[in-house]
């Protein structure tokens, strides 16, 4: 029963994957990439290039800072949101469908959105400026990290929200029935009762949107355009300006696949830490 | 409607439009034509400002073509540059694609680089009409030199320079100056009461490159040389100063544009916020004459005497405008490059190109057809830009050169923003541009 | 029926108002802007102003004609949808796997699965594009430019995650319903499709949105893979953020309208859908 979802999985990603590995050791360029398969095989020499003459490193760990930033943010209020909407009320319906439209936004229109909100003279400054900050250059500068955190924190807590909310439908209506008996308080109910069974949905939904984050391409590149600011030069779009704009497929593939070496080990390590995928509770 | 039945319908609806989707009907086409069955592929830009009159012109141009050679032709729209980047890219790859391809002028030598296009033989130029049907200058940047062009000259889009007919006289000036040095001694007289002399999109990713290149090939550096960058000459920096100055240290730009994009600084000009309103094409047209401003500016061309002169130096070239617009390509993979020239041939008619400006306001690129724009005094500037305009270097590292050349300037917006020009900052920035536009030369082929 | 009475209570009633209040402000705020932005002319837009100048509902007229917006619309429908279904039954049958069979490599399996999240999908573009079109040169199938493509391509994506989901949320059945039905005689099919999928809605539901959100949003392979006709809605709207060179500015009028209505269809669907994401187990008679 495994066969028809890995068979796929390995088609389109396995063997596209392979490709893009053999590409990282071309020097696949404008001038070679009509005959690909012809490219000049120069082995790692990608690999050091990207490093050392690249602003892979600063990328990487603008990247990581930022996606770690958004996915702990997104955590509270991703709970808060999936607690708050659990218990029947009037209209909640309509609530918990507007909580998933950030989510449910093409990611360019979110930039867009937030592009014109916090330009220079926007809507942000303005109203900023009526509590006494006045603070203009959010598309640029060392503000720019804090503008793009933002606005990922906006676009994608209702992903969190959304596996925490099937992970209380899972709950058993004894344990209510037993927190409630205990007379337990509210608090004292979620950190025992109620948490414990969202650990799994919720780590899950953290370890996605993490990964997510870290991949990002749509977002940082409409808000901030390319060349980027150097305060939010993300792998993804560092990536993809060597690959898609200066050509240099190869080295863009090898820039690619560091960042992928880069994630999986610290994940495999976090995996194994959090048992997350070790059979039955 | 419950969630099962509701997927159930789904699914019928998946099952049922796909056969219906494979096989669109066919009209018949008159026999003994040489395209009869055949279908030609065109790659344009999405004109989102006149969405159906594009729509219009997409099937009057097959129609047409249906009649002369008995093919149609199918157009697939691209939104942004980054799009069509793509779009090339994947289809040189896998050999399947679009016939022809419309490309911005400033792309055409990477797309020679690629080798994926053909190269016109004097045959070739023969079937689109003849090399002579175009204007000289439109073909500064068809290929590297006349033996190996790919590029077809389909509209021109020069840049030029709005402003603001009002603020001027009010201000006592004649005419947009045609130095720098003048346009920013305007810009000081200008600058008064919350408006201000210029409006310049610092942000913009496309266009501060234009004014560092104009100024640098005005004082006699073209940029590349040889196989040379030339970012590191005095003239670029010179450029960059004056660039950035305006907002800086000379105070003519609204302290906002430090990050404006291209719209912000239309939308300022057209608010009646600014006299000038340098770096922009016929097309912003469309915006100002929807504006505060309609019927109260008037376009000339740019400065043309580099800054810190009074008349142009020795070696310096009078560019008004990058060679800007569009060229036609044909892909090498295609399988009907015949064809593909007898389109070229009939969008660049004269009949075509007037049709092509009536509909869009693009100018055109056949000089029989823009002899009689000529004598259009709303037109004046535009088209004497056009003839002035002047060809980007043709490397296949020019796209890597214009990302370096922006990056300068969007690395600099920070200090920009906070009212200075951090004159060591900027040198190293030119030097790691003019390191990576050399890197970029010496892989050339 | 008092299931939800004070028992179910999970946060005070103050606290609860103002989580929805607070959280209903910053999503709607810029919402509301949006919505304003959507009857304002594009150079007031630009300017970054508010309020609107005028309220020319207009633009929800335009956008059907400057793009092939409902065509859009109806293949993002199809698309998505088709693998939103897919991939949520998909994702149980291997799910399902995973977590009721013990076998060598189970555990790598399931890293795997999250380690294919981590790759960039601008690395795997050309790849996926060239495997794609390869199949036309060498079976004679056109692949590209049709919604399979499409399909096939954001099903894949959308499965590691959705096995997930669905292995988190398989591991909270009890054994027992298995082994009971088991032991009235039903295969592993049997028990799959009559113990199983009717007691994950809400897994099958979650899944199915990330699904039918990953297709229903991406533009980087859609741009490449469609056609005219196959064009997908988040495409089309790209063309309303299309600027011309140094020209006219954006319609963003009609791009901010054009994103709301894009963003309907969906909030539809999950007022349908959302009913099972609470008859999980306690719906499920599991007590």
């Amino acid at each position: 029963m495994l066969a028809p979802g890995g068979v796929l999985m390995f088609v389109v990603i396995v063997v596209p994957l392979a490709v893009a590995l053999y590409v990282s050791l071309l020097d696949l360029d404008q001038y070679t990439f009509r005959q690909w398969v012809h490219a000049p095989f120069i082995r790692l020499g990608n690999y050091s290039e990207a490093i050392q003459r690249s602003n892979l490193l600063h990328s990487i760990r603008i990247s990581v800072g930022y996606a770690t930033i958004v996915t702990l943010a997104t955590l509270p209020i991703g709970l808060a949101a999936a607690l708050a909407t659990q218990n029947r009320f009037r209209g909640r319906g309509l609530v918990r469908s507007i909580f998933l439209i950030p989510y449910v936004l093409p990611a360019f229109v979110v930039g867009t959105v937030w592009r014109i909100i916090l330009q220079p003279d926007g809507i942000a400054e303005h109203t900023l400026s009526r509590f006494g900050v006045s603070e203009d250059l959010w598309l640029n500068g060392p503000r720019s990290f804090w503008a793009l955190v933002i606005v990922q924190i906006w676009a994608s807590w209702p992903l969190v929200y959304l596996l925490a909310l099937a992970g209380l439908q899972s709950i058993d209506h004894t344990m209510h029935e037993a927190a409630a008996l205990d007379g337990t308080g509210w608090w004292s109910k979620l950190r025992y009762v109620i948490f414990p069974f969202l650990r799994g949905p919720v780590t899950l939904a953290m370890l996605i949107a993490f990964l997510h984050n870290v991949n990002n391409f749509t977002l940082p590149f409409v808000l901030f355009g390319v060349p980027s600011p150097r305060d939010v030069e993300v792998l993804p779009v560092l990536t993809y300006v060597e690959g898609f704009q200066n050509f240099r497929f190869g080295v863009s593939a090898a820039m690619a696949v560091f960042s992928v070496v880069l994630i999986a080990i610290p994940l495999a390590a976090y995996l194994r830490a959090v048992r997350l995928d070790v059979g039955q509770a | 409607m419950t969630a099962k039945r509701f997927l159930f319908a789904l699914a019928c609806a998946i099952v049922m439009a796909t056969p219906l989707s494979a096989c669109t009907a066919e009209p018949a086409a008159e026999p003994g034509l040489p395209g009869v069955g055949k279908t030609l592929n065109v790659l344009v830009s999405a004109n989102s400002i006149y969405p159906t009159q594009q729509k219009q012109w997409f099937d009057d141009v097959s129609a047409k073509f249906k009649t002369q050679t008995g093919a149609s032709v199918t157009f697939e729209t691209f939104a942004s540059p980054n799009d069509e980047l793509t779009k090339i890219q994947t289809s040189v790859l896998s050999s399947q694609g679009p016939d022809v391809y419309s490309l911005g002028t400033t792309f055409t030598p990477t797309a020679y680089a690629t080798g994926a296009f053909v190269e016109l033989t004097a045959d070739d130029w023969a079937k689109v009409g003849g090399r002579d049907r175009f204007l000289p200058a439109t073909l500064g940047i068809s290929g590297p030199d006349k033996q190996h062009e790919v590029g077809i000259p389909f509209t021109s889009r020069p840049f030029v320079m709005a402003y603001n007919t009002e603020m001027l006289k009010a201000a006592g000036i004649a005419k947009p100056a045609d130095t720098w040095d003048g346009l920013l001694a305007q810009a000081k007289t200008l600058t008064t009461g919350g408006n201000f002399g210029l409006a310049v999109a610092y942000g913009d990713s496309f266009d501060p490159w234009k004014f560092i290149w104009a100024m640098s090939v005005q004082a006699g550096n073209p940029l590349v040389n040889g196989g040379k960058a030339q970012l590191d000459q005095e003239s670029t920096l010179k450029a960059y100063q004056t660039y950035l100055g305006w907002l800086a240290t000379d105070k003519v730009v609204d302290p906002a544009a430090a990050g404006w994009k291209n719209a912000q600084a239309i939308a300022a000009f057209g608010a009646g916020k600014a006299a000038f309103l340098p770096m922009v094409s016929a097309t912003s047209k469309v915006t100002l004459d929807k504006s505060s401003v309609a019927g109260k500016y008037s376009y000339a061309i740019m400065p043309t005497i580099p800054p810190g002169a009074t008349s142009l130096p020795a070696g310096g070239v009078a560019a008004t405008s990058i060679l800007s617009g569009d060229n036609l390509v044909v892909a090498k993979y295609s399988k009907n490059k015949d064809l593909a020239l007898s389109l070229v041939k009939m969008l660049t008619s004269a009949e075509a190109q007037e049709t092509y400006y009536k509909t869009f306001g693009e100018l055109p690129t056949n000089a029989e057809y823009a002899k009689t724009l000529q004598s259009d005094p709303a037109l004046a500037a535009i088209v004497d830009s056009s003839g002035k305009a002047s060809g980007t270097p043709f490397s296949g590292a020019w796209s890597q050169i214009q990302l370096a050349l922006v990056n300068v300037v969007v690395q600099s917006v920070p200090n920009l923003a906070a009212g200075k020009v951090d004159q060591a900052q900027l040198k190293s920035l030119v030097a790691q541009a003019q390191t990576a536009a050399q890197s970029a030369l010496d892989k050339a082929k | 029926m008092k299931r939800d009475s004070s028992v179910h209570q999970l946060l005070p009633r103050p606290l609860r108002l103002a989580v929805i209040a607070v959280l209903l402000a910053s999503v709607l705020i810029p919402l509301c802007y949006m919505f304003f932005a959507s009857v304002n002319s594009d150079l007031s837009v630009a300017a970054g102003e508010f309020w609107p100048q005028q309220l020319d509902f207009g633009n929800y007229l335009r956008i059907w004609s400057t793009v092939e917006l409902g065509g859009g619309l109806v293949n993002s429908l199809i698309v998505a949808g088709a693998v939103a279904v897919a991939s949520a039954l998909l994702a149980t049958l291997t799910a399902y796997v995973l977590v009721r069979f013990s076998f060598l490599g189970r555990l790598a399996f399931l890293r795997g699965l999250l380690a294919l999240q981590s790759i960039p999908g601008t690395l795997m573009l050309l790849p996926v594009f060239v495997l794609f079109a390869s199949l036309a040169t060498v079976f004679g199938v056109q692949v590209i430019g049709t919604r399979w493509a499409l399909v096939v391509t954001y099903l894949t994506f959308a499965l590691p995650f959705s096995t997930w989901v669905m292995v988190t949320y398989l591991r909270g059945l009890p054994r027992e319903l298995d082994e009971a039905a088991r032991i009235d005689g039903a295969s592993s099919w049997g028990v799959l499709t009559r113990i199983v999928v009717p007691l994950s809605w809400p897994g099958l539901i979650v899944s199915g949105i990330f699904a039918f959100l990953l297709g229903w949003n991406d533009v980087l392979f859609a741009s490449v893979m469609t056609n005219p006709e196959s064009r997908t809605a988040a495409v089309a709207l790209q063309v309303f953020g299309a600027t011309q060179e140094g020209g006219a500015i954006p319609v963003y009028g009609q791009m901010m309208a054009a994103a709301l209505v894009c963003a309907l269809p969906v909030v539809v669907l999950y007022l349908i859908f959302q009913r099972y994401l609470i008859s999980g187990l306690t719906a499920g008679g599991v007590k």
